[in-house]
């Protein structure tokens, strides 16, 4: 039996950390820790709920939008204020640019290089990657001349001495199965994406103002004016402008991002049944399609149990439980029993080793992310769940389409899905349904201004006077990572409870009361390790969830000097 | 946010750009820092100021458009809390690489990433203080607070050698984007 420590295991803010126990060239059981505690439900006791979205936003190093936009939909949930059409039109396109951009980034960026061997790439050849390039799609850059550019300036960086972001990688790696063109090609599309993404964020400075961080969010709606005849509002210029990104959106999506996550699988085909895990998934469901209270959503939510896609059940919040019996919390009634977030509690209490240790305490706590159910049952959230929800209920339509166009491509089967491989394979798929979904909601807008309905926000429920007393609201977004819920209970004006439950924590969480490991546990049990030093297939499963432990837990070790530390023993 | 158009920007010469996370405490160091500077300079057009937050390549369009970079941020140096700290040319990787500079992984990402599609500034410079205290808390320790005003100094002495003045101003005198955050984080 070999102990393996990953820690910490994203590349980004965020400190995760996995210990497996491999046996027999597999992992035989794991458990998923977050070491840094995250409490910004402590910070928001007290406030004016309509400032929470500005705070909530600040969780996140990655996501700009995400918390703000669950902060919003929760304290209007609470205060009975309902966003005009255009405020969710304009949301849904903030939602949907964040989810495509996230994704190509954390595709490229996070994941391509658990599958990409960047120093097998250095020696592919140009000509031939451009004859692979051209066989997979009609994306212009594919010429012999275009690769051996690509190649000439990569060999350059690396031979400065510092791989940089190519370092801290298992290159050589007997996992690794591309051919050298297919690594220059992925490689090279890593490049593109890296400066294709420059341009796609602009959609959010068009529609929040400022970016980085948007600061047109307003309970109530968005401080964003509207209106065709005004210079500094969201006028027909806008609209062009935001077509013309779209455009440019739908074509890196559909011409590179899902063609090479297509043409990366079948070289790792078994990878389809590595990684299932837990077989019961979550979908809040997300982009309001009417304004109604229980409007038609374009991502129907939705809970899936034992992998049965023709029975889906609909969403109920009050099955929501969070579980602290093997997280560093202590609740008044008991470590025992889980709480809906509505009564969530906040008490942390670290009985953890004394950094630095070799191994954690799983029998005890062991992380600081609480363990949410759903009905008792953990469950997967994120890109996967949704495109099975959608799958399920063929709604959108262009979500089955896409996925059972992949599947034939790829020669496998719908259960393929739920896999390692499905999950990079359903975030590839979510993010050309969302990017060619977002010209629907341009033309929502433009329609709104031909009709000169330039309404943005409700300001009925402004006024904390027309509040009741004592109040509750929960806010449900779709995050690149999945579900997140952000739940207030609101008195005399102010804040009197808040707490998050985010993607990550469903995720990456610990075995909760029942001994039921969480999702990143439950699917690294059974993945193959060739090299208990070199865990490549950890990374892989692990990375396929787009771990961002940023939200789920915060503080950064300013004396922690290594990116990440693998000790077998 | 100094006054541009997103659709027309005109190419700063001089970004400014603010690391850090509000919410931890000396980690806020950097967008302090820029508020103040916000507050209470007048800024001209070659020069950008933007608050990254602990935003990592998505802050990679802001660094590519500019001919120089003034990072600031809490780094972790292991002096006294509130030291000023200034790194230039390859010490400023290394900070970051060798995860000095708190927001290391993202920053040292956006640092390659413009190296590898071709369009490193010219300079980058990493101005900053050495944290107290980095934890869950709006507010900064003594030290560094006392030593905010001696950063933001170093930053207009910083843009003044690349050629640009940033002119002292009357306090509160402009309704800016910036202010929101003041009014959130009381910086």
């Amino acid at each position: 039996m070999t102990h393996v420590v990953v820690d910490p295991i994203s590349r980004i803010e965020g400190h995760l950390r996995i210990e497996a126990e491999v046996e027999g060239g597999a992992v035989k059981q794991a458990w998923s820790s977050s070491t840094m505690f995250r409490g910004v439900e402590l910070i928001l006791e007290g406030r004016d709920p309509r400032d929470a979205w500005a705070f909530t936003q600040r969780i996140c190093g990655v996501c700009t939008t995400v918390h703000a936009i669950a902060s919003i939909r929760a304290v209007e949930h609470a205060i009975g204020a309902t966003p005009p059409p255009n405020a969710r039109i304009l949301r849904n396109l903030i939602i949907a640019a964040q989810n495509v951009h996230d994704h190509v980034i954390h595709f490229y960026h996070l994941q391509a290089l658990d599958w990409v061997d960047v120093v097998s790439a250095l020696s592919g050849d140009p000509a031939k990657t451009a004859r692979l390039a051209q066989s997979i799609s009609d994306w212009p850059l594919s010429s012999a001349a275009y690769f051996s550019g690509v190649r000439a300036r990569v060999k350059a960086f690396v031979e400065r001495g510092q791989l940089g972001i190519f370092a801290n990688a298992y290159w050589g790696h007997p996992a690794y199965r591309l051919p050298p063109e297919a690594n220059l090609m992925a490689l090279a599309h890593y490049l593109e994406a890296l400066d294709w993404q420059r341009r796609f964020v602009k959609i959010h400075a068009v529609l929040g103002g400022k970016n980085p961080h948007l600061q047109s969010f307003l309970v109530g709606g968005m401080a964003t004016p509207v209106d065709p005849d005004a210079q500094a509002s969201l006028n027909m210029g806008t609209i062009a402008q935001l077509r013309q990104l779209v455009a440019e959106g739908v074509d890196f999506v559909s011409r590179v991002y899902v063609p090479d996550v297509l043409a990366i699988a079948p070289f790792y085909k078994d990878w389809f049944s590595i990684g299932p895990g837990v077989t019961n998934y979550l979908s809040y469901g997300d982009f309001p399609l009417d304004d109604s209270a229980d409007p038609v959503l374009y991502l129907p939510a939705g809970v899936i149990h034992d992998n049965d896609l023709s029975r889906i059940a609909p969403v109920d919040q009050g099955k929501i439980d969070e579980y602290v019996t093997h997280s560093w919390y202590d609740y008044t009634m008991g470590d025992d029993k889980g709480l809906n977030p509505y009564h969530g509690q906040t008490n942390p209490h670290y009985t953890g080793p004394k950094p630095p240790f070799k191994r954690l305490n799983v029998e005890e706590k062991y992380s600081w992310l609480k363990s949410p159910r759903y009905d008792g049952a953990p469950m997967q959230v994120g890109p996967l769940a949704r495109m099975l929800v959608a799958y399920g209920t063929g709604r959108p339509s262009r979500a089955r389409q896409l996925i059972d166009s992949a599947l034939k491509q790829l020669g496998a089967q719908p259960a393929a899905l739920f896999s390692t491989l499905g999950r990079i394979a359903a975030r590839a798929l979510e993010a050309q349904v969302l990017v060619e979904s977002m010209g629907m909601w341009v033309d929502a807008l433009a329609e709104q201004m031909a009709r000169r309905d330039f309404r943005i926000q409700d300001t009925s429920r402004w006024d904390p006077g027309t509040w009741p007393r004592e109040c509750f609201g929960a806010g449900f977004h779709e995050a690149p990572r999945g579900a997140l819920g952000h739940w207030v209970h609101i008195r005399d004006g102010r804040i009197a409870k808040y707490q998050c439950v985010v993607p990550s924590t469903w995720n990456a969480g610990p075995r909760d009361a029942r001994g039921q490991p969480g999702p990143y546990e439950a699917s690294l049990e059974g993945t193959p390790v060739a090299k208990p030093e070199q865990p490549l297939e950890i990374l892989r499963t692990v990375h396929s969830f787009d771990p961002c432990m940023a939200c789920g837990v915060h503080v950064v070790d300013a004396s922690r000097r290594e990116l990440a530390r693998v000790r077998a023993s | 946010m100094s006054g541009t158009e997103s659709g027309a920007r005109t190419r700063a010469q001089v970004l400014v750009l603010g690391l850090g996370n509000v919410l931890l405490g000396d980690d806020g160091v950097g967008p302090a820092a820029l508020a103040r500077l916000e507050r209470d300079y007048r800024v001209p057009p070659q020069v950008r100021l933007v608050e990254g937050g602990t935003l990592g390549l998505a802050l990679l369009d802001e660094f590519v458009q500019a001919e120089h970079v003034i990072l600031v941020d809490a780094v972790a140096t292991g002096e006294p809390a509130g030291t000023l700290v200034r790194l230039d040319g390859d010490a400023v990787k290394d900070a970051v690489r060798e995860r000095l500079s708190v927001h290391q992984v993202g920053v040292a990402d956006l640092l390659d990433v413009a190296r590898l599609i071709g369009r490193y500034p010219e300079s980058v410079v990493l101005l900053g203080l050495a944290p107290g205290f980095i934890g869950l808390g709006l507010t900064r320790t003594a030290a560094v607070d006392d030593a905010l005003d001696a950063l933001v100094s170093a930053i207009v002495g910083e843009v003044r050698d690349l050629g640009y003045e940033l002119l002292a101003q009357p306090r509160a005198a402009a309704d800016r984007p910036i202010h929101a955050l003041v009014r959130h984080f009381g910086l």
